[in-house]
């Protein structure tokens, strides 16, 4: 089997409202498959994607092209139609600036954004110009960050490549590009939640991804004692009560 | 704005707890099952018609792609449905079928629908003699536009959703495809309906004879339509496909419920 033990996209029938969980880079839909079961329960219907090159071989992530993971959550949406009337988005750090560009093409009822980075460091941006060539000599980062993680067991069997395929980095970078626009253009409720202690790329950018956000309706939740694995880490029971509460509110109200 | 081609989105129809796997043919779309897929549906059962990776978006995203990606594709599907079906039957057109072909040869399905299978390249000569040199020759040439269609249904046709072009990398992927498919062979075990159009002139009939030939199953039906080019699901005799498709399923999760 290609796809790894642990890493498999999941969909749980549920009732006519729809969560399209988006996973984020380098991770696997299993990032958010605690999330996904807790909805479950609670009635919804639920899609976890795969995005393209994940959980299966970093080499994948070597050719990828953005357009690839907008077309998966595209595909996941697709699904979802089948069971659902009402859809939400939810979007974990690389999956949620995707599901924050992807609100631009398709109708959804609300937008949840985990540990979402409103840029990358600086560093990226300087590169990006090389990268080219770059991509050719230097393929894989090995992430030097330190551990955030509070649940030292759920940091264990957490399910990711170890390394970082810098060709990816680049899509990301272009992609984000685009993430302040698509922020701006967002009208639907939307929650914003950030780890406190988040230690990555998205460390302290929640206030930007939610200021930018035009709706009316929309939230923004701090977690204390979390890393940036908002859905794994210690906290996530509390992250999945606020998501619950948002969905049920928003999907009642429409 | 989308990246997927108006008409070429993937499907999932609930049903019951029986899940029939969806998977379409090379450089085609979900939409050439899913009349299939809703007849399915009809009969109670859950349907999940797959998008394979690097189809019906643009055929420079299948130039890119590897023959595995497509298989990744099939898997996802397969555990999508999982997730509601207590039985899968994969479904599959031409490349599709070969996919879900090397798919069984690792998991045991109750029931396995081959359509219009391969289980070579093609018996076109070009093909035959350029096929080691594609990869080079897509450095020159990225694409080849389609040539002229055989259909018996021009409406069929016309409703199509495909690229135009074969990607002659992809062309090369597609051959380590069937090639991966001789080893899967000997290894499928479960029960398999083929159906191939006695008039397909792209892949013979032949090619589905010796699928029958090298499969472990001890239930392998081949069956030929007539009336029909290689797309027997959309081409005018669809709904014998239909037909044939439900009464097997039937016939084979029937005995093996008794």
């Amino acid at each position: 089997m290609r796809v790894q033990s642990g890493g498999e996209p999941f969909l749980f029938k549920g009732g006519r409202v729809g969560c399209l969980l988006v996973h984020g880079f380098p991770g696997a839909p299993q990032e958010m498959r605690w999330l996904g079961e807790y909805l479950q329960q609670q009635g919804y219907s639920v899609l976890g994607i795969r995005l393209f090159g994940h959980a299966t071989d970093p080499s994948e992530l070597l050719r990828v092209q953005a357009r690839d993971w907008l077309s998966g959550i595209e595909d996941g949406y697709n699904y979802l139609q089948g069971i659902c009337s009402q859809i939400f988005i939810i979007g974990f750090s690389l999956g949620g600036v995707l599901s924050a560009i992807f609100t631009q093409k398709r109708q959804l009822s609300g937008l949840v954004l985990m540990a979402v980075p409103y840029k990358l460091p600086s560093l990226a941006h300087y590169l990006r110009p090389t990268l080219p060539v770059l991509k050719y000599v230097w393929r894989y980062r090995r992430p030097k960050e330190p551990s955030d993680w509070f649940d030292k067991e759920a940091e264990r069997i957490n399910l990711h490549y170890p390394v970082q395929p810098v060709h990816a980095i680049g899509q990301i970078h272009d992609l984000m590009q685009a993430l302040p626009e698509a922020l701006k253009a967002i009208c639907i409720p939307t929650l914003v939640i950030e780890a406190q202690e988040d230690r990555s790329a998205a460390a302290h950018h929640g206030t930007y991804v939610f200021e930018s956000v035009s709706s009316d309706d929309k939230a923004h939740i701090k977690i204390k004692g979390s890393g940036h694995s908002l859905a794994r880490d210690s906290q996530r029971e509390l992250v999945f009560r606020h998501i619950n509460d948002f969905v049920q509110r928003v999907s009642k109200a429409s | 704005m989308s990246f997927i081609m108006p008409g070429a989105e993937p499907y999932y129809l609930p049903g019951n707890r029986i899940g029939c796997l969806l998977v379409h043919g090379f450089t085609a779309t979900p939409q050439e099952l899913s009349e299939l897929g809703s007849h399915l549906n009809h009969q109670g059962y859950s349907v999940l018609g797959v998008r394979l990776f690097g189809h019906g978006t643009r055929w420079q995203d299948l130039a890119r792609s590897k023959w595995t990606d497509w298989l990744s594709s099939v898997e996802d599907g397969y555990h999508l449905l999982k997730q509601s079906c207590d039985q899968i039957i994969p479904i599959g057109l031409s490349t599709g079928a070969v996919l879900n072909l090397i798919l069984a040869s690792q998991i045991r399905f109750p029931a396995i629908v081959a359509m219009a299978t391969p289980s070579a390249l093609p018996s076109i000569k070009a093909l035959q003699i350029l096929y080691p040199f594609l990869p080079f020759l897509s450095l020159f040439f990225p694409a080849l536009k389609k040539g002229k269609p055989d259909w018996r249904d021009p409406e069929a046709l016309l409703a199509r959703v495909q690229y135009d072009h074969y990607p002659l990398k992809a062309v090369y992927e597609f051959g380590r495809c069937v090639d991966a498919l001789q080893g899967a062979l000997p290894l499928v075990r479960s029960p398999l309906l083929l159906l191939h159009s006695s008039e397909d002139t792209f892949v013979l009939p032949k090619h589905s004879e010796r699928i029958a030939s090298s499969v472990a199953s001890s239930d392998v039906r081949l069956q030929l339509v007539n009336n029909s080019n290689h797309v027997i699901s959309s081409d005018a005799q669809r709904q014998e496909v239909f037909q044939l498709t439900s009464a097997f399923i039937a016939d084979v999760l029937g005995t093996a419920q008794a």
